[in-house]
């Protein structure tokens, strides 16, 4: 966080993906919601990005902004009553507390956290890096996640199959 | 569980692209699939029936031009043919084979005219239109310099034709003719083994025999479901009882059938023409007919197999120059009436092809 | 590639804009060379583009002619050639209806963004060696994470419209690019896994290096890549979205004037966007065996991105489209089986070719003969078992019969 670029570019990002999340939960129109839901993930990437994690912003893009945003748009339309609006519900107040609980612990954490400080140097390559970790330190655990994911897709097929 | 989706209209025409004018389908949909199909007709209504009966016989035939608009010669000569009955009056044989090269010139023509659309309605960007005008382009030369008209020709008269033909029609005939097998080749090459299009319209939009025949369809889409059956055989007029072709038929009943019969009846039209420019024989094209002609009493149904398919004219005669009923028996009509059995199941894409494949024409389905 | 690296060397135009980029953070602020590359690169992409559009909206328009044995546009100005600048005078200058009952915000957003991702494409593709905005070293991954946000903006259009075909339209794109962005992926990560990097120079650079074009190793892959490419851009095998005979124009159905001419012009963007990436991966870039030495690279470039458009031109001219479920049945029965044993040899032929040492002048011209040969033989055996061939007992064209009144319906006839 030295030169002047990556500090103007943190807080354009920071506000635009906590404005668009803040909006996420404020228009009626779900629609839209989903709408500001794309743009904090693509506010999220930019972070990444002043952070030198290209590999993980462009991959950011394009699960969360290309993908899972799309589904959330067809699982909406699909919905029977997909015409309702962001209304109000009785959840309001317990998902304020929780909301606040995890701002506050968060903040608490990023405050008491001696941090180390990297020097930041030219983009590394970090998609090898990443790549070499999942296929070789961390096979486990993804090969479990990809296994969890396919029973969840059979499970959901299963599920709205007609017969 | 069940996913249930809500039924949602949507509403093909009367103003969209793929309606061949102002047809109206209004579609009822769970998801994808079509559960009903209402066809709403009318937006092109002239009322021709009724205006018909206060003018003479004569005055009638431009109005059989404007109703299926791509075919007029074959409009014309069904109508003459029903007033000739009524009035018993006999053609001169180079009337009657001029009535055939003109009545299958205009086969051709509209059989390029609906293979082109069905081919557009599966989405191919214009090629095969363009392809296909430029043969119907000849066509409709060849009717100008006859009777002065491309479209609306108002050629068959009453006891014969207008004009004889002019001397430049023969070669210009002879050398369409010649090209043709090749066009027709060029057509097929691009069009019947496309994989896509096979896709698209085999097995689609099936109309079985049995139902075609309740429904009373004719022309290609009755023969597409494989029913031998065809008017210039089965009841010949004009100088079709001289003349040697085949009738092709298909197998399923599917759009792709409906277009096969349609590129196979191009090449028969060819072959008819070929016989019937040979045999033209000399002598008067036509005999003579008072302009306010009076049929004796009675009634009279004459039909023609139209590129369409059954083309019948009913006329009532009360002894008037009028006639006291025209009734006009369309095939375009008759063949959509099977339209909503073919279509239910399928989705919006197979539909508008199914339509596409039926080759309707509006001015004759409204009249 | 040794070029001079001099201002004047023309052969790349990098070299000029680095001279001064160098010069600029040499005397002026740092954030200053940052700056004016930016804006030197995109308004470079754009005007590149807009020529480009210009040009062949009009050649598209006189192929198309050609094709169809008719003349195509011929009145404005010397065999037309201005006709497309009259296109754009006309898209500007008529009304830009906004119905009642559309969603204002949403409706004037769409046709505005639905141009950004095509047009951030071009930042990453090299158009010489020193001609590129951002080389990154995600290249890849970052066209195809771009290319999947395009669905957004069309779906934008389509659910303000307000209009049942729009609705249909952008739940059709919507559907079409999520399903062809995996076979799109993968076959991209066969040209990774040969290349060993993700950076679009890097690729370029490899195949330059190996004097190979991975046309020739990966030929399954382009065709996949091809076809999802063409899936993408919306032109016409599977212009399924705006299918006029179907649902009129699909997204765009209620948008006129300049707002139709944004998805227009976007339409063929992403035709360009997706040739220069084609040009770029699997025909050598910039590179031409040596000519390069001799014509500008981006030369070469543009040849090759605008002969891939003229494919393009060729198969909107020729092919009807596709249904639906079949386009989408097709990308998951049929091309991501394909692309993923496509992946699987790829990797271990570098396997075999890392592993054990091998020259490269030795292994690839066999890679390349193995590849095509199992690209053959795996479309061919596919299509047979997946494909719905003709039943024998259906004839090719419609039977001949000369007596009437009976009926041949089915298997039976």
């Amino acid at each position: 966080m030295d030169d002047v670029g990556s500090v103007v570019a943190f807080w354009m990002l920071s506000v635009m993906t906590l404005g668009a999340a803040v909006m996420v939960v404020a228009v009626r129109n779900l629609i839209y919601a989903v709408l500001f839901l794309i743009l904090s993930f693509i506010g999220v990437a930019g972070l990444y990005l002043t952070l030198s994690a290209d590999f993980v912003a462009i991959a950011q893009v394009l699960i969360y902004a290309g993908a899972v945003s799309v589904l959330i748009l067809f699982a909406v339309l699909l919905t029977p009553r997909a015409a309702r609006d962001n209304a109000e519900t009785f959840l309001q107040v317990p998902g304020l507390v929780l909301a606040t609980l995890v701002a506050v612990t968060i903040g608490a954490i990023a405050l008491v956290t001696d941090w180390n400080e990297a020097t930041r140097g030219a983009f590394p390559e970090t998609a090898g890096a990443i790549g070499e970790a999942l296929l070789d330190k961390y096979v486990l655990p993804f090969e479990i996640a990809s296994v969890i994911l396919l029973a969840a897709m059979i499970g959901a097929i299963v599920l709205v199959r007609e017969d | 569980m069940t996913m249930k989706s809500e039924p949602f209209v949507v509403n093909v025409g009367p103003q969209h692209p793929s309606t061949h004018g102002v047809f109206r389908l209004r579609l009822t949909m769970d998801g994808e699939k079509i559960v009903d199909a209402e066809m709403v007709v009318g937006y092109l209504h002239r009322s021709m029936e009724k205006l018909a009966e206060g003018r003479t016989y004569t005055q009638n035939i431009p109005f059989t031009d404007r109703l299926d608009y791509l075919s007029a010669m074959s409009n014309n000569l069904a109508y003459c043919m029903a007033v000739e009955k009524l009035a018993g009056i006999d053609v001169p044989e180079r009337g009657q084979f001029l009535r055939v090269i003109m009545a299958e010139f205009q086969r051709i023509a509209n059989h390029a005219m609906a293979i082109a659309s069905f081919a557009m309605e599966c989405g191919v960007w214009f090629t095969p239109l363009m392809w296909m005008f430029r043969e119907r382009e000849k066509i409709l030369d060849l009717f100008e310099m006859t009777c002065g008209a491309r479209l609306t020709t108002n050629y068959v008269r009453i006891g014969g034709v207008s004009f004889d033909i002019p001397p430049e029609f023969m070669p210009a005939a002879r050398a369409l003719l010649k090209e043709m097998p090749e066009r027709i080749a060029e057509y097929e090459a691009l069009l019947m083994e496309n994989e896509i299009i096979l896709a698209r319209s085999r097995d689609v939009g099936v109309l079985q025999p049995d139902l075609a025949i309740a429904s009373s369809a004719s022309g290609p889409v009755l023969r597409g479901s494989g029913v031998m059956w065809d008017i210039r055989k089965a009841d010949p007029y004009a100088a079709y009882d001289r003349l040697e072709f085949d009738i092709p038929v298909g197998t399923c009943g599917d759009c792709y059938d409906r277009f096969l019969v349609r590129m196979e009846e191009l090449r028969q039209s060819v072959r008819i023409l070929e016989q019937a420019l040979d045999m033209l024989p000399d002598g008067p094209a036509s005999v003579n007919v008072p302009l306010a002609l009076r049929p004796p009493a009675g009634e009279a149904y004459a039909r023609i197999e139209a590129p369409k398919g059954e083309l019948g004219f009913y006329l009532v005669s009360d002894g008037s120059p009028h006639p006291h009923r025209f009734h006009i028996r369309s095939p375009s009509y008759i063949n959509l009436t099977p339209l909503r059995d073919m279509v239910v199941g399928l989705t919006v894409p197979d539909a508008v092809i199914t339509l596409g494949s039926i080759d309707i024409v509006l001015g004759e389905v409204d009249r | 590639m040794i070029f001079l690296a001099e201002w004047w060397d023309l052969r790349d135009l990098g070299n000029p804009v680095g001279k001064l980029l160098e010069l600029l953070g040499d005397h002026g602020p740092d954030w200053l060379p940052y700056a004016v590359s930016a804006i030197v690169g995109s308004i470079t992409i754009v005007v590149f583009l807009l020529v480009s559009l210009l040009a062949f909206a009009w050649v598209e328009r006189r192929l198309l002619g050609r094709m169809q044995a008719r003349l195509g546009p011929n009145r404005v100005g010397p065999w037309g050639v201005f006709q497309s600048i009259a296109d754009a005078i006309k898209f500007v200058t008529k009304e830009a209806i906004t119905s009642r009952n559309v969603d204002r915000w949403m409706f004037w957003a769409a046709p505005v963004l639905v141009a950004v991702p095509v047009l951030v494409v071009f930042a990453v593709l090299p158009f010489g060696e020193g001609m590129v905005l951002a080389d990154l070293n995600v290249g890849v991954l970052f066209v195809i994470a771009v290319g999947s946000v395009t669905a957004i903006p069309i779906f934008m259009a389509g659910w303000s419209s307000n209009n049942k075909f729009s609705l249909l339209g952008a739940m059709r794109e919507v559907a079409m690019l999520i399903s062809y962005e995996l076979p799109q992926v993968l076959a991209l990560l066969g040209v990774v896994v040969f290349a060993g990097t993700m950076r679009m120079n890097g690729i370029v650079g490899w195949q330059d290096e190996h004097n190979t074009w991975l046309i020739f190793l990966q030929p399954l892959a382009v065709l996949i890549y091809l076809i999802a490419g063409t899936v993408e851009i919306n032109r016409t095998p599977t212009d399924i979205a705006e299918a006029e005979s179907e649902i009129v124009a699909g997204y765009h159905t209620e948008y006129s004037g300049i707002k139709f001419g944004m998805f227009w012009l976007t339409e063929y963007f992403a035709g360009f966007a997706i040739a220069a990436i084609i040009a770029t991966v699997y025909l050598g870039g910039w590179t031409l065996w040596g000519l390069e030495e001799w014509v500008p690279g981006w030369i070469i470039f543009l040849a090759k991105l605008y002969g891939l458009f003229w494919l393009f031109i060729w198969m909107r001219g020729t092919l009807p489209r596709l249904r639906i479920d079949q386009l989408m049945g097709f990308a998951w029965k049929f091309l991501l089986p394909l692309a993923l044993i496509n992946i699987f040899v790829a990797g271990l032929e570098v396997l075999i070719w890392r592993e054990n040492d091998l020259a490269a002048e030795a292994v690839l011209p066999g890679f390349a003969i193995a590849n095509l040969v199992l690209a053959g033989v795996l479309i061919v055996a596919w299509a047979r078992f997946l494909g719905r061939a003709r039943p024998s007992w259906r004839p090719a064209r419609a039977r001949l019969v000369k007596e009437l009144g009976a009926v041949v319906y089915g298997q039976e006839g």
